[in-house]
């Protein structure tokens, strides 16, 4: 092993995994281990780790290694050789110190998302054996305190924001109330059973991102949708639980967010602009609970806009005026191929959509999804330093005259924003529903 | 000699016959029972449809767009199966010696081609050796078995070119060819090699998740 | 005697074709040669027919030219007055063991490795 291929590793301090390491012996971790890897890994795991042929091919994929100048210790194979690997080398007798090092690689150092999948020429699962690595992290009580955090949100208010039901019901009420100065009739309708389409968001947006529930709710006016919110908890899609390897109260709340549907009796869910929320409802969650597909049809923002724009419900009152660049979310673009809507939509409502390269499936992550962003403060660097090849794309669009991206994620929009700040990239980024809700025809709307 | 020929030429050959073939068979039924106890996934969401669109996007040259990424990778490596899978198969001293014991027989490439071919296996074996040397994102990952493989992959081609160009202790290189080539077949289904018999799999699945729920293109 | 059998993706190769013959002047026999072999694939394999013989002891011809009927060697016939192909041509037969080549082969190379003498494998006769 060359020192070049070395990590040059800095330490992170994370109360979250220290103290959980604190608590740590070499049996617990074997016997943990042992008992993840027999009762829960089968024929996928087995084929991933023993069809790997070294190549090294996968490691172009992933933008943390391509940030970190090529060092292999960032590619997706060697993560993999740091993590999985030796667990099942050693048939898990490794050191506590072993487990903290894996949990800082697994948590914070891939975003899941499976972009390797489509450069590893056998597709092997990078991010399944990533979550699965978490999941042992989770099983060990080790993982980083901000996203532990968010998880007991989850787990004691099935939201991640720790929002409780009566602010939640609030929040809705307030943004009615101030999207009623712009549009005098529009209604945010609570627990409307048999409403065609139930809307979720993720915890910020009532948190921090009302506005976007504002926009939403102007939109689903102008287009005439029957829609409605519920007052419940399952209003909340999002779903930190997933990304620690809690997957038991992952799929408590899929099951809080499809009965929330069911029982208002909708025909759809359509979620809000974000990412992970669509993949735990779509891919993940959905399955734990048994379901091959969503019990309920789930469409993502992106695929909504397009639907309500193609169908004429809403209209383009005037071109959005600055040159954009659409950013694809892994979630909805490599988790549900929704490019190319995403664009129709941004090319009716710009004047010039100006294309990053790589783009679509091939589009580079954003270096805050799969949880990384939620890990916190510790390592808002370490997502920063991992994406300066985001950096780089991004700057190219931007000389080609792009100055606003469009990221139609909530954690795109986060990592976005800090990569954007960090290299000064001096770049506007907004929600495509932003874009909708400046551009569109309000025929309600009061004067002024 | 002629007892080690004999012996080489006659019960180790249906010795590494039925390691290959059982050992792939079990390999397989093996994983797939595996999966059905364990990954339901894997049979709820293949589709031979995406398999396949996956599949002829990786062992097409250039077709998907890491193998554009790297073409010296993608050319030497396409060159280095197609040898390893082509020259065996339709050498003519091999079917020559199949039909004689089986009265069976196929189409055999001429000799030149197959003289290229060899040196093309051999030339690429030299190549990933060099590649796993030279490549810090490859030597990272590499370990001794990756190496050991190489070697097993290329003797028989090195030990057959020997023993048909008659090169000095042909006979000895006939020998240790016959052997090598039982060896390798031996360890196909039990070593790295097995990814012969697991790309179609976890290549076609991963095509099934991205084409029918994905919804998105995986090359 | 024992059938050698199964010898896929090995690269023993055609392996000797010692019966050398024409009926006539055997003494100046240095290649096994049949007017069947029209095109060849490989080198003609070097055969010195008496000291072959003496070598390996063999007094009667009908070791090596030998006439089958029924499906038994005649004890006291023997064919060293024909070309093997004569014979020993499939395509007419619809029986394997009268394909020529094979005929060469398994004539020879079973007789070596029962005796555990002479060449075995390809190179060992097709001598370039």
């Amino acid at each position: 092993m060359t020192e070049s291929a070395e990590k040059i590793k800095k330490q992170f301090i994370d109360k979250g995994i220290e103290k959980g390491v604190e608590e740590l012996t070499p049996e617990k971790i074997e016997k943990t281990i042992n008992k993840i890897l027999k009762s829960e890994t089968g024929a996928r795991f087995k084929a991933y780790v023993e069809t790997c042929v070294h190549c090294g091919l996968c490691s172009e994929g992933c933008h943390y290694y391509l940030s970190h100048d090529k060092d292999p210790a960032f590619s997706p194979a060697g993560k993999v050789k740091q993590t999985i690997w030796e667990i099942v080398k050693t048939k898990g007798k490794v050191s506590p110190e072993f487990i903290k090092q894996a949990c800082e690689i697994a948590f914070t150092e891939c975003n899941l998302c499976k972009r390797c999948a489509m450069y590893c020429p056998f597709g092997i699962d990078v991010a399944y054996l990533m979550l699965t690595m978490r999941r042992i992290c989770h099983m060990l009580g080790v993982v980083p305190q901000y996203i532990c955090d968010t998880a007991h949100s989850h787990a004691s208010t099935m939201n991640q924001m720790w929002v409780k039901d009566d602010e939640w019901i609030d929040s809705l009420i307030w943004q009615e109330e101030e999207a009623r100065e712009e549009i005098p009739d529009l209604r945010i309708p609570l627990e409307k059973e048999g409403a065609d389409i139930f809307y979720s968001v993720i915890g910020p947006e009532p948190k921090f991102r009302a506005q976007l529930i504002y926009q939403a709710a102007v939109i689903m006016n102008v287009a005439g949708a029957d829609w409605t919110m519920p007052a419940t908890p399952g209003w909340d899609n999002s779903d930190m639980c997933m990304f620690i390897g809690e997957n038991e109260m992952m799929g408590r709340l899929k099951k809080s967010h499809f009965e929330a549907a069911m029982r208002l009796k909708v025909k759809r869910i359509v979620m809000g602009e974000c990412g992970h929320a669509f993949r735990s409802v779509y891919d993940m969650g959905n399955r734990w609970l048994g379901w091959k597909m969503p019990p309920i049809p789930v469409i993502h923002a992106l695929e909504f806009y397009h639907e309500l724009l193609t169908q004429g419900k809403i209209k383009v009152a005037k071109k959005f005026d600055k040159a954009v660049t659409f950013h694809d979310p892994c979630n909805v673009v490599r988790g549900r191929g929704l490019h190319e809507m995403g664009r129709e939509v941004t090319r009716a409502f710009t004047n010039e959509l100006i294309e990053m390269h790589p783009n679509r499936e091939q589009n580079l992550c954003c270096c805050a999804g799969g949880g990384v962003i939620n890990c916190g403060p510790p390592f808002k660097m370490k997502r920063i330093d991992g994406d300066r090849i985001k950096a780089e794309q991004l700057f190219n669009a931007k000389s080609r005259g792009a100055s606003t991206i469009i990221a139609p994620c909530h954690n795109c929009h986060g990592g976005l924003e800090d990569i954007v700040h960090h290299y000064g990239l001096g770049m506007d980024i907004k929600f495509l529903g932003d874009i909708i809700y400046e551009c569109m025809e309000k025929p309600g709307a009061s004067e002024g | 000699m002629h007892d080690l020929y004999a012996f080489v030429s006659g019960p180790l050959v249906w010795v590494a016959f039925i390691i290959f073939f059982g050992g792939s068979i079990y390999r397989l039924v093996s994983m797939a029972i595996l999966a059905k106890k364990k990954d339901g996934v894997v049979f709820e969401y293949f589709n031979f449809k995406y398999a396949l669109r996956s599949i002829f996007h990786w062992i097409i040259p250039f077709a998907s767009t890491n193998w554009r990424l790297h073409p010296w990778m993608t050319i030497v490596t396409f060159a280095f199966h197609i040898g390893l899978i082509f020259t065996p198969v339709f050498l003519f001293a091999h079917i020559i010696l199949i039909k004689e014991s089986w009265d069976i027989s196929w189409w055999a490439m001429p000799d030149g081609l197959a003289d290229i071919l060899t040196l093309v296996v051999i030339a690429s074996c030299v190549f990933f050796f060099v590649r796993r040397q030279v490549l810090p994102e490859v030597k990272y990952l590499t370990s001794t078995s990756d190496y050991v493989i190489l070697v097993l992959v290329a003797l028989p081609f090195i030990t057959g070119f020997w023993t048909y160009h008659q090169w000095p202790e042909s006979t000895f290189m006939g020998i240790l060819h016959i052997l090598s080539g039982e060896v390798m077949l031996a360890v196909i289904p039990f070593t790295k090699l097995s990814h012969m018999l697991f790309f179609p799999i976890t290549r076609g699945y991963m095509g099934s998740e991205f084409g029918g729920v994905r919804q998105a293109k995986d090359w | 005697m024992r059938k050698t059998l199964g010898l896929l993706f090995l690269f023993s190769f055609l392996a000797a074709s010692l019966v050398g013959f024409s009926a006539y002047c055997q003494e100046d026999i240095s290649f096994v040669g049949d007017s069947a072999f029209t095109e060849r694939m490989r080198p003609s394999v070097p055969f010195l027919h008496d000291d072959h013989n003496e070598m390996a002891n063999i007094e009667d011809c009908n070791e090596c030219h030998h006439v089958w009927e029924d499906g038994k060697k005649l004890e006291w016939d023997s064919s060293e007055d024909k070309e093997c192909s004569e014979c020993h041509l499939s395509q007419e037969s619809g029986d394997s063991d009268m394909d020529l080549i094979k005929a060469y082969h398994n004539m020879c190379k079973e007789c070596h490795i029962g005796q555990k003498a002479g060449p075995v494998q390809c190179s060992e006769c097709h001598i370039k």
